[in-house]
């Protein structure tokens, strides 16, 4: 450890000189390193790696480390990273994010680069998606790609074997089927595609959006609704507006009643692509970049697969045509030492050279217009084989005038986030579009409401709150060595004092650094409103009164919470003695049966969480297969009798979508961790006397009195030390749900660790995460002070209590 | 409790009623537990052989047959897949998680036994106070601390390191590890330390000598809990390694998932991959495992 902590000391050490050096002789010729982080998946990186490359040979001084991250964490990962300062030097940004970086002066505008680059030209890119990477005029992001999700990737083969011409573009949906359009109407095209076998359960449908939102967004935008007033700096959420309630319904019904697009259920834990490329689907709607993947996974139609080409996707036909749009670019951290190498890199990649790379590869259609028109990203004859499917790539430019993008306001993501909790619920049938909105809109409403009027908060005064913090640090102190006071020791005990207050070191000073001091810091932090980038402000009770009447979700939390602790612990506790109790009957092979049981409670928490998502599944997971039969039929006999009232519209049970039942699951998948207890009671039984069972069978005691009389009092210790550690440690449940369900559906496992850790982490309200943290503590506290109450049951062995 | 029987004959009549009962009972009862105990034990190890299952198959075998069965063709595949990614080395996850755990385990092993050595023996100046807030931490949800603590590691710079995950594990070693030794070594003989003492033995000789040799089954208790601890610590390194390379089983296996949306076959080799260390480590340290939880749960 000693040499950790040293060699941290001569890093730094290092790197001070380094940078003392490089200030003295600004022209050395030792070659900077960039950091690049990118959302961008296996495939895309690759492309970048090159064309990285051909950038360090251009730039010799400048070397560059790629960083790819998955895109779910990606934006919670780099506002933490800005946050601990250890941030890229250039990351890829978004038009819907862009704005969370750009509002508290993390990344630069870049208008002040323009002319370090001879030939640089903001004008030759589309404009639509320079204008949606701008706020109030000034570019913050230099687009690479823009990406309109309107591209329908359709199987030519299957259009063949059922007669139907190609999509041509000029299609059109409604709400209802125009039999009388024929081909060109959407809908009518999706019913001459679905077929079902003999039960009546469709094995093929006509066409999936990658994933719902897609398809919901066209809806929404073709009728030329939108999700909030003002993209740039909304003051309304439109979930009241009809168009959108019915937006969402329609996708439901196509889903659930039509059945014509397949639902999440049918998809039975294959992805929308897969659906596509396994020829379940004839038509997959997303952007360009399936490309790439879409060539490696489609065989050849002389190996089994088939042939494909994209088309734009339908207009409505009462409206206009509408598409929602991806597009993406690269931005300048405001924290990096190299802001001029940066904008090189950046202007790299998010122009011509890295253009050309991506569309080459047909990862992403090039940001300057003049390159997505000609070669390589539309096939012409220089175009090698592999690289000319798909032919009609030309849609993506004749999309673009159409693309609607996602609002800019700094306030969007997340509020938007908080206003679509129940849309899980309206793509399992469980609620209407109506009736999930009814509440989650208006309660949206008051927090935008809210966060706009503390929008000038008086800055957090941290003298004062040092001041504070010190006081009560000093009461502590003075509350230990209170009785102290009157105390006079003798020299030898003097050294003695001495000699234990150095073996007591590491401690003390842990406590006052990791715990005491922290604790202190979060009840100030909870006063305030702070991101840990720009200043603290000062809320006085804001957090408090939001968390208690405002955030309806905290209350659902700690509800969520406490169910799951005052269910699974006792539950567990019962299991976990039942499990004892039978391994403490001289039964043979007691190791191995204890091995057995243990194993599942100290597996890896995240593999465990994986295979129970895989046992979860609705279609064609265990616990289903085991209560329905594999194929809907046979299946444990009583079982299904008795379950059946669970199962939803689908016909089965959805463990993990349906509001009732998740939090159940979870119980359910708790008891698979008794095992930890069992050891502990098990040791506790053994270490019973036999002769307190002997004496109490002479006195001719039942089974159930013995357990009574002798067992529980005897064991009571090990239970109520079953009970405290299963309680906190419930009270603080966090990786199942974080690797489950996220907290859903419609936060029905939104475990209050969660709900702390996305505020803090996520969103980077750390004040208001600081004020549920404390709130959390003090109902750990009152908890385990009522146990603690209850400790007078306990039995201590040569104690006359 | 004391029931006088009546007479010899009334309480021999009633010992052999009792006693053939009792045979019945125990015949019946010991095939019943063996019964309840073998289902029981099927259930909880379900999910494994799900996991081995599917990892075991082709992607292809996995679309086509139902989830329990056993894979026709075992393959190997998956894991060289699995090992072969270089976006995500699972090699450089275990290498990290294998770092971090040891060096944690030193830390809480080295500072709680000398906390705890101090609480058990000497006396010093708030020495009852002292211990009650150490109870108190014990009961403390780590969330509390943890926003904080993260501002902290921020601002000296110490994120997208181990530092955080394994310097603080230097200073204490964790309330509940010094509480477990402090009990054990009231439990050695003070006659011991007291001769040694006498004979002019420092505190520092006395500790290292007397109390350190004495206490291996309880140090053995604690590195084993503060290992598999940190084995599987998922929420510490989510929030300090960004750093693809400096990730852990945990972290990486989830980071891993997402990245493998649906690929069921690879996800599933990559948790078999991730588990095996942990049954391998929990089947060597099982002794010390039952005999820890013995002691942690009883008096």
């Amino acid at each position: 450890m000693l040499s950790r902590i040293l060699f941290t000391i001569t890093l730094c050490l290092t790197m001070l000189t380094a940078g003392f050096a490089q200030s003295e002789s600004a022209s050395s010729e030792k070659p900077i390193t960039l950091r690049f982080t990118v959302w961008d998946g296996d495939e895309a990186s690759k492309v970048l790696r090159k064309e990285i490359a051909n950038f360090e040979k251009a730039h010799p001084k400048i070397k560059v480390k790629l960083e790819p991250v998955n895109y779910d964490r990606y934006f919670e990962k780099l506002l933490t990273q800005y946050a601990a300062d250890v941030a890229p030097d250039v990351a890829m940004m978004d038009p819907g994010n862009f704005q969370r970086f750009s509002k508290r002066g993390a990344i630069f505008a870049l208008e002040e680069f323009f002319d370090d680059v001879p030939g640089f030209d903001i004008k030759s890119y589309y404009p639509s998606i320079v204008k949606a990477h701008s706020y109030k005029g000034e570019l913050f992001v230099l687009p690479r790609d823009i990406a309109p999700m309107a591209v329908v990737y359709y199987n030519k083969d299957m259009f063949d074997k059922a007669g139907i011409p190609y999509p041509d573009g000029n299609w059109t949906w409604d709400f209802k089927p125009h039999p009388e359009l024929g081909d060109k109407d959407f809908l009518t095209l999706l019913q001459k595609f679905q077929k079902k076998d003999a039960r009546g359960k469709v094995t093929q449908w006509g066409y999936v959006p990658g994933w719902p939102e897609l398809f919901v967004d066209m809806v929404v935008f073709g009728q030329g609704a939108r999700y909030v007033n003002d993209a740039e700096d909304p003051t309304k959420f439109n979930y009241d507006d009809p168009r959108v309630i019915d937006s969402f319904q329609f996708y439901a019904d196509l889903t659930l009643k039509e059945k014509l697009i397949p639902s999440s259920f049918d998809q039975a834990g294959t992805s929308t692509k897969q659906l596509f490329t396994q020829q379940k689907v004839a038509m997959f709607q997303s952007g360009i970049w399936e490309t790439p993947q879409l060539r490696v996974e489609i065989a050849k139609p002389d190996k089994g697969g088939f042939n494909w080409d994209i088309a734009l996707a339908p207009k409505y036909a009462n409206g206009e045509r509408a598409y929602p749009t991806g597009g993406s670019g690269y931005s300048i951290m405001k924290k990096t030492r190299h802001p001029k190498e940066a904008w090189l890199l950046t202007q790299w990649m998010a122009g011509a050279p890295g253009m050309m790379a991506m569309a080459k590869a047909g990862i992403a259609q090039p940001a300057i217009r003049e390159l997505a028109l000609q070669e390589p990203w539309i096939p012409g004859p220089n175009t090698p084989e592999d690289q000319q499917i798909p032919k009609n790539r030309i849609i993506t430019d004749q999309a673009e005038p159409f693309v609607v993008f996602p609002p800019t306001g700094i306030l969007y993501p997340d509020l938007n986030l908080m206003v679509r909790q129940p849309v899980g619920l309206i793509y399992t049938g469980d609620s209407t579009a109506k009736k999930a909105f009814s509440t989650s809109q208006p309660v949206t409403q008051d927090r935008l409401d809210t966060l706009r009027r503390e929008m000038d908060l008086p800055t957090f005064n941290w003298v004062a709150a040092g001041t504070i913090g010190i006081l009560i640090a000093l009461g502590i102190v003075a509350w230990i060595y209170w009785p102290e006071r009157k105390i006079k020791r003798t020299s030898k005990e003097q050294r003695e004092n001495r000699t234990a207050y150095l073996f007591i070191m590491p401690w003390l000073v842990g406590i006052v650094i990791f715990t005491a001091g922290p604790m202190i810091l979060s009840l100030l932090m909870s006063f305030s409103d702070w991101d840990i980038i720009t200043t603290a402000r000062w809320r006085g009770f804001g957090n408090y009164t939001e968390a208690f009447t405002i955030d309806p979700t905290f209350w659902k939390s700690l509800s969520v919470t406490l169910i799951y602790t005052l269910v699974s612990v006792p539950l567990g506790i019962g299991m976990s003695l039942g499990l004892a109790m039978l391994l403490n009957t001289k039964v043979k092979g007691i190791a191995l049966w204890r091995t057995c049981y243990y194993i599942p409670a100290m597996a890896s928490p995240i593999a465990t969480s994986l295979i129970w998502i895989k046992l979860f599944q609705p279609e064609g997971g265990l616990l289903n297969a085991m209560i329905f039969g594999p194929n809907g039929q046979g299946g444990i006999p009583g079982l299904r009798q008795l379950l059946e009232p669970l199962a939803g519209s689908n016909g089965q049970i959805n463990w993990l979508q349906n509001e009732q039942i998740a939090l159940p699951s979870l119980i359910l998948m708790s008891i698979f961790g008794a095992g930890g207890g069992m050891v502990i009671l098990l040791a506790a039984l053994q270490g019973v006397p036999q002769y307190y069972y002997e004496a109490a069978t002479l006195d001719g005691a039942s089974a159930a009195k013995k357990f009574r009389a002798v067992t529980v009092p005897l064991i009571s210790p090990a239970l109520f030390f079953s009970l405290i550690t299963g309680f906190i440690g419930s009270f603080q449940v966090f990786t199942q749900a974080f690797q489950m369900t996220q907290g859903g559906p419609n936060n029905a496992t939104m475990f209050f660790m969660l709900l702390t850790y996305n505020n803090a982490f996520r969103t980077l309200r750390m004040g208001y995460a600081s004020s549920l943290a404390w709130v959390l503590f003090v109902v750990v506290l009152i908890f385990t002070v009522l146990q603690l109450q209850g400790n007078k049951f306990v039995y201590y062995e040569g104690s006359d209590r | 409790m004391a029931v006088v029987p009546q007479s010899k004959e009334v309480a021999q009549k009633a010992a052999q009623k009792s006693a053939s009962k009792a045979a019945w009972n125990g015949y019946f009862s010991r095939y019943a537990t063996l019964i309840v105990l073998f289902v029981g034990a099927a259930l909880f190890l379900i999910p494994f052989y799900v996991m081995m299952a599917i990892a075991l198959k082709s992607p292809a075998e996995v679309a086509a047959t139902d989830i329990w069965s056993w894979p026709k063709a075992p393959t190997f595949q998956n894991f060289k897949t699995v090992l072969e990614n270089t976006n995500v080395s699972f090699w450089n996850f275990f290498r990290n998680t294998a770092f971090i755990a040891t060096v944690t385990t030193a830390g809480v092993i080295f500072s709680s036994s000398v906390v705890a050595y101090a609480f058990a023996r000497l006396n010093f100046a708030g020495k009852d106070r002292l211990f009650m807030l150490l109870l108190a931490t014990m009961m403390l949800p780590g969330i509390v601390t943890m926003i904080p603590t993260y501002v902290l590691y921020a601002r000296i710079g110490w994120v997208n390191s181990f530092l955080p995950l394994t310097v603080p594990a230097w200073f204490g070693g964790g309330a509940f590890n010094i509480f477990l030794l402090r009990q054990f070594y009231l439990g050695i003989p003070r006659e011991l330390d007291e001769a040694a003492f006498l004979d002019g033995a420092s505190y520092f000789t006395i500790f290292s000598r007397i109390i350190m040799p004495l206490s291996g089954p309880a140090l053995a208790t604690v590195g084993i809990f503060a290992f598999m601890y940190n084995w599987k610590d998922f929420m510490g390194p989510l929030l300090y390694l960004n750093d693809p390379e400096l990730q852990t089983n945990e972290l990486g296996l989830s980071t891993y998932n997402a990245l493998q949306a649906a690929q069921w076959h690879l996800i599933m080799a990559g948790s078999v991959l991730v588990m095996i260390p942990i049954i391998i480590l929990f089947l060597i340290g099982q002794k010390y495992f039952v005999k820890g939880i013995a002691m942690t749960g009883g008096k």
